[in-house]
């Protein structure tokens, strides 16, 4: 069974793979590896960081990498200081990211609204372990799905990505950077501990194969600035402090010029911040199918679930059973309709996670079909699910 | 508006959000003097965190980054991280500095990272109504002690010298010659600078401590309690009579951690170069 | 010695805490009746001729809108 989840992580395969081999070199690498590969391509320079299992490896490589591309990777005292260096570097212009696990992104919560507050990009990893507080180091689990969401304080909208595979971990790092870059926001990998530490293999393309997104900076006359002022899409131009524009980036509620806003300037602020990500939404987005896309029965899953997921999906196959299994790529903001879409025609929908029902509760926000109940296979402690348990709770639930 | 604050001040924010006779203003107009003697201002930038005096550089014309409770230092260290030939500068207050940003506080002192942090001392949380701060006297009744303050003071200056920093100094508001003097000194120095103003809050501290809300009053008794000794060794004296003593400590000059972490870069690509590990 | 010319006080700013009138060493500063813009009670330079322009009433005002006019210095004393 570990070599059919091996393979359904891969994402090229024959002729694609052959073509892919010739602009890339294909590596066996850890998750978290395979993340560091990515952040450096992307550009990033700084690196703040806590030791924290399962996401150690990370800081490590980081700490290794960076010196050689004149970056920096600082071990701080805590994650706390670990996210607002980053926001600080983020604002001095620089590509910046941290990774950390559950306790310490608990620690972050309040410099991801201060992330969001002030629009300064940058990227946080967490490779979920199991809770609560110190909960199980080294176990995987998938608990922090709504803190990731809603665990700062106040209204706001950020960008979650959740990888499958080493190569996911590779592909949400390019693509974090470049939505934070052009959304101005923090963006969160979701990761956990099977993902970050799996060890497989890793397509890394050649640079000049991927596209690289870079926040842009005002070119008008320093007094014709306001520096809050949206662009057209949302955004507005951000003068980090390499650009002259002598900016006033305060973390409360703000006029269009920086200075302290009244009510009716904060309402603006804050609908801005959320509306420039989900009114976009369709930019970024992503829900994928494997199987049997007309299939009766449909697994819901997001992160490493889906690899024991297409693995029930191809056993089940095996068996004459047509299962589609719906993996949920961008977990936040929500794709509604794109999970509608994915399960149209389903008849029954077995929501797959390692926690007691969280994405769960979204799908049966977005399917209000009194007729379909939406079942939940649930794994917690540490305990991955096997592709032969999905089958089982397919047959026993009946 | 006299002429630094037509010169240096962002006309658009004013007035000031401090109080009738706040020491925060009179730090505001310090620093600028300090910034214009150098003709440094295009050179700064600067954080600060939440609390009365994190809003003094929020009125200079110049880049700021004014972050959470507690986080300007770290938010700051990160700015140097990526714009090390900027002059980076914290204003900070005793709550945010010494409590919720303490152990900030002291890894940013034993970096000996090139920046300046400039904590606003008027021993009391003034923006939340007068609550009791690290820096409160023991015996004072603040709206969390009302039966009397029985925690002993946290002494900033001693752990900056303590955790390394390499300048370190205290005045207040009442010695506003000094204080200008050891912001330019701060400014130029490479390293870690703490400098500790004591500084008259005539609206909680005065008022719930000091027994009077007049400005006056409050600058009169800095005037008065402030003493000028950079003997460490006569500290405890000084202090056992009541009074707090003001004065340059330390200014050394040590390794910069921004120095060494291009040192490291430039030691380890060339390893790399020659085929060593990586 | 130096004399003031004038002394102007910044009524858009003011906030009355009269420490011009304490830090002082001349007498020069008493409370007035006028208003500033943000409803305190602004200080008046009233015995102007008194002030030896030391610069201290201006670097230690809170809200930076003291500013001293020096007189020009008189031809004779050259």
């Amino acid at each position: 069974m570990p070599q059919r989840q091996l393979e359904s992580g891969m994402m090229f395969n024959g002729e694609g793979r052959k073509e892919a081999m010739k602009k890339g070199r294909i590596k066996v690498m850890l998750g978290n590896e395979a993340c560091v590969e990515a952040a450096l391509l992307a550009g990033c320079r700084f690196y703040g960081g806590y030791p924290i299992t399962p996401a150690t490896e990370i800081l490590e490589i980081m700490s290794r990498r960076l010196p050689l591309v004149d970056g920096l990777c600082l071990q701080m005292e805590d994650e706390i200081a670990a996210l607002v260096a980053v926001v600080g570097a983020s604002w001095g212009g620089t590509k910046a990211m941290t990774a950390t696990s559950g306790p310490g992104f608990c620690l972050m919560q309040e410099a991801i609204g201060l992330a969001v507050a002030v629009e300064a990009p940058c990227v946080i990893v967490n490779v979920m372990r199991g809770g609560p507080a110190s909960g199980q180091s080294t176990s995987t689990a998938q608990g922090d799905l709504y803190q990731a969401r809603y665990g700062s304080n106040g209204d706001y909208s950020l960008i979650v990505l959740c990888p499958s595979t080493a190569q996911e971990m590779f592909d949400h790092t390019i693509k974090a950077f470049n939505l934070s870059e052009r959304f101005r926001i923090p963006v969160i990998i979701l990761s956990d501990e099977v993902v970050g530490h799996i060890r497989e293999k890793v397509f890394i393309p050649d640079a000049d194969q991927l596209t690289f997104v870079e926040r842009k900076v005002p070119t008008v006359p320093r007094e014709e600035f306001v520096i809050f002022k949206p662009e057209e899409n949302g955004v507005p131009l951000m003068p980090t402090f390499n650009t002259g524009y002598k900016s006033p980036v305060i973390s409360q509620a703000k006029s269009l010029n920086g200075n302290r806003g009244n009510a009716k300037e904060a309402v603006e602020n804050i609908h801005r911040l959320v509306s420039k990500i989900e009114d976009h939404m369709d930019e970024f987005a992503e829900v994928q199918v494997y199987g049997d896309d007309k299939a009766e029965t449909a697994f819901v899953t997001f992160g490493s679930v889906c690899r024991a997921a297409r693995s029930a999906v191809d056993m089940g196959k095996e068996k004459g059973l047509a299962i589609r299994s719906v993996e949920v790529k961008t977990v936040w903001p929500f794709p509604d309709d794109l999970v509608r879409r994915a399960l149209a025609g389903a008849k029954r929908i077995v929501v797959a996670e390692m926690n007691l029902g969280m994405i769960q509760r979204e799908i049966e926000r977005v399917i209000r079909q009194p007729e379909i109940k939406i079942e939940l296979f649930s794994k917690i402690g540490g305990i991955y699910p096997q592709p032969q348990e999905f089958l089982r709770f397919l047959e026993e639930k009946r | 508006m006299n002429p630094l604050g037509e010169k240096y001040l962002r006309k658009e924010f004013l007035p000031f959000l401090f109080c009738p006779g706040c020491g925060d203003g009179m730090i505001v107009q310090a620093f600028l003097q300090a910034v214009d003697d150098l003709g440094c201002i295009d050179d700064l930038a600067l954080t600060a965190g939440i609390g009365c005096s994190a809003w003094i550089g929020v009125y200079m014309n110049v880049d700021i980054l004014k972050v959470l409770h507690g986080r300007a230092i770290p938010a700051a260290i990160g700015l140097k991280a990526t714009q090390p030939s900027r002059k980076v500068v914290t204003f900070t207050g005793d709550g945010d500095c010494l409590a919720i940003g303490g152990n900030h506080l002291l890894h940013a002192a034993r970096r000996n990272i090139d920046m300046t942090v400039v904590m606003v001392n008027n021993q009391i949380y003034a923006m939340t109504g007068g609550q009791v701060a690290p820096s409160t006297v023991v015996g004072s009744k603040t709206q969390t002690t009302p039966y009397g303050n029985i925690e002993k003071q946290l002494d900033g200056c001693k752990i900056a010298l303590a955790a390394g920093a390499t300048m370190v100094s205290r005045w207040s508001t009442a010695h506003l010659k000094p204080l200008i003097k050891t912001f330019k000194n701060a400014l130029n120095h490479k390293g870690f600078s703490y400098i500790e103003i004591m500084s008259q809050c005539p609206v909680q501290t005065g008022r719930y401590l000091l027994g009077s809300g007049s400005p006056q009053f409050n600058l009169q008794w800095l005037k008065d309690h402030c003493v000028k000794e950079e003997d460490p060794s006569r500290w405890l004296e000084v202090e056992s009579q009541g009074k707090i003593p003001v004065g340059d400590f330390l200014r050394i000059e040590q390794p910069e951690f921004m120095e060494e972490v291009q040192r490291m870069n430039q030691r380890v690509k060339e390893e790399q170069g020659k085929g060593g590990d990586r | 010695m130096k004399n003031a010319e004038k002394i102007e006080i910044d009524r858009r700013y003011c906030k009355g805490c009269m420490l011009c009138k304490y830090i002082c060493p001349c007498d020069v500063f008493e409370p007035g009746q006028t208003r500033s813009d943000l409803d305190y009670l602004m200080p008046q330079p009233i015995r102007i001729e008194n002030c030896r322009v030391c610069g201290l009433c201006e670097s230690n005002c809170p809200d930076m809108v003291l500013t001293v006019f020096a007189k020009e210095k008189r031809k004779e004393n050259q």
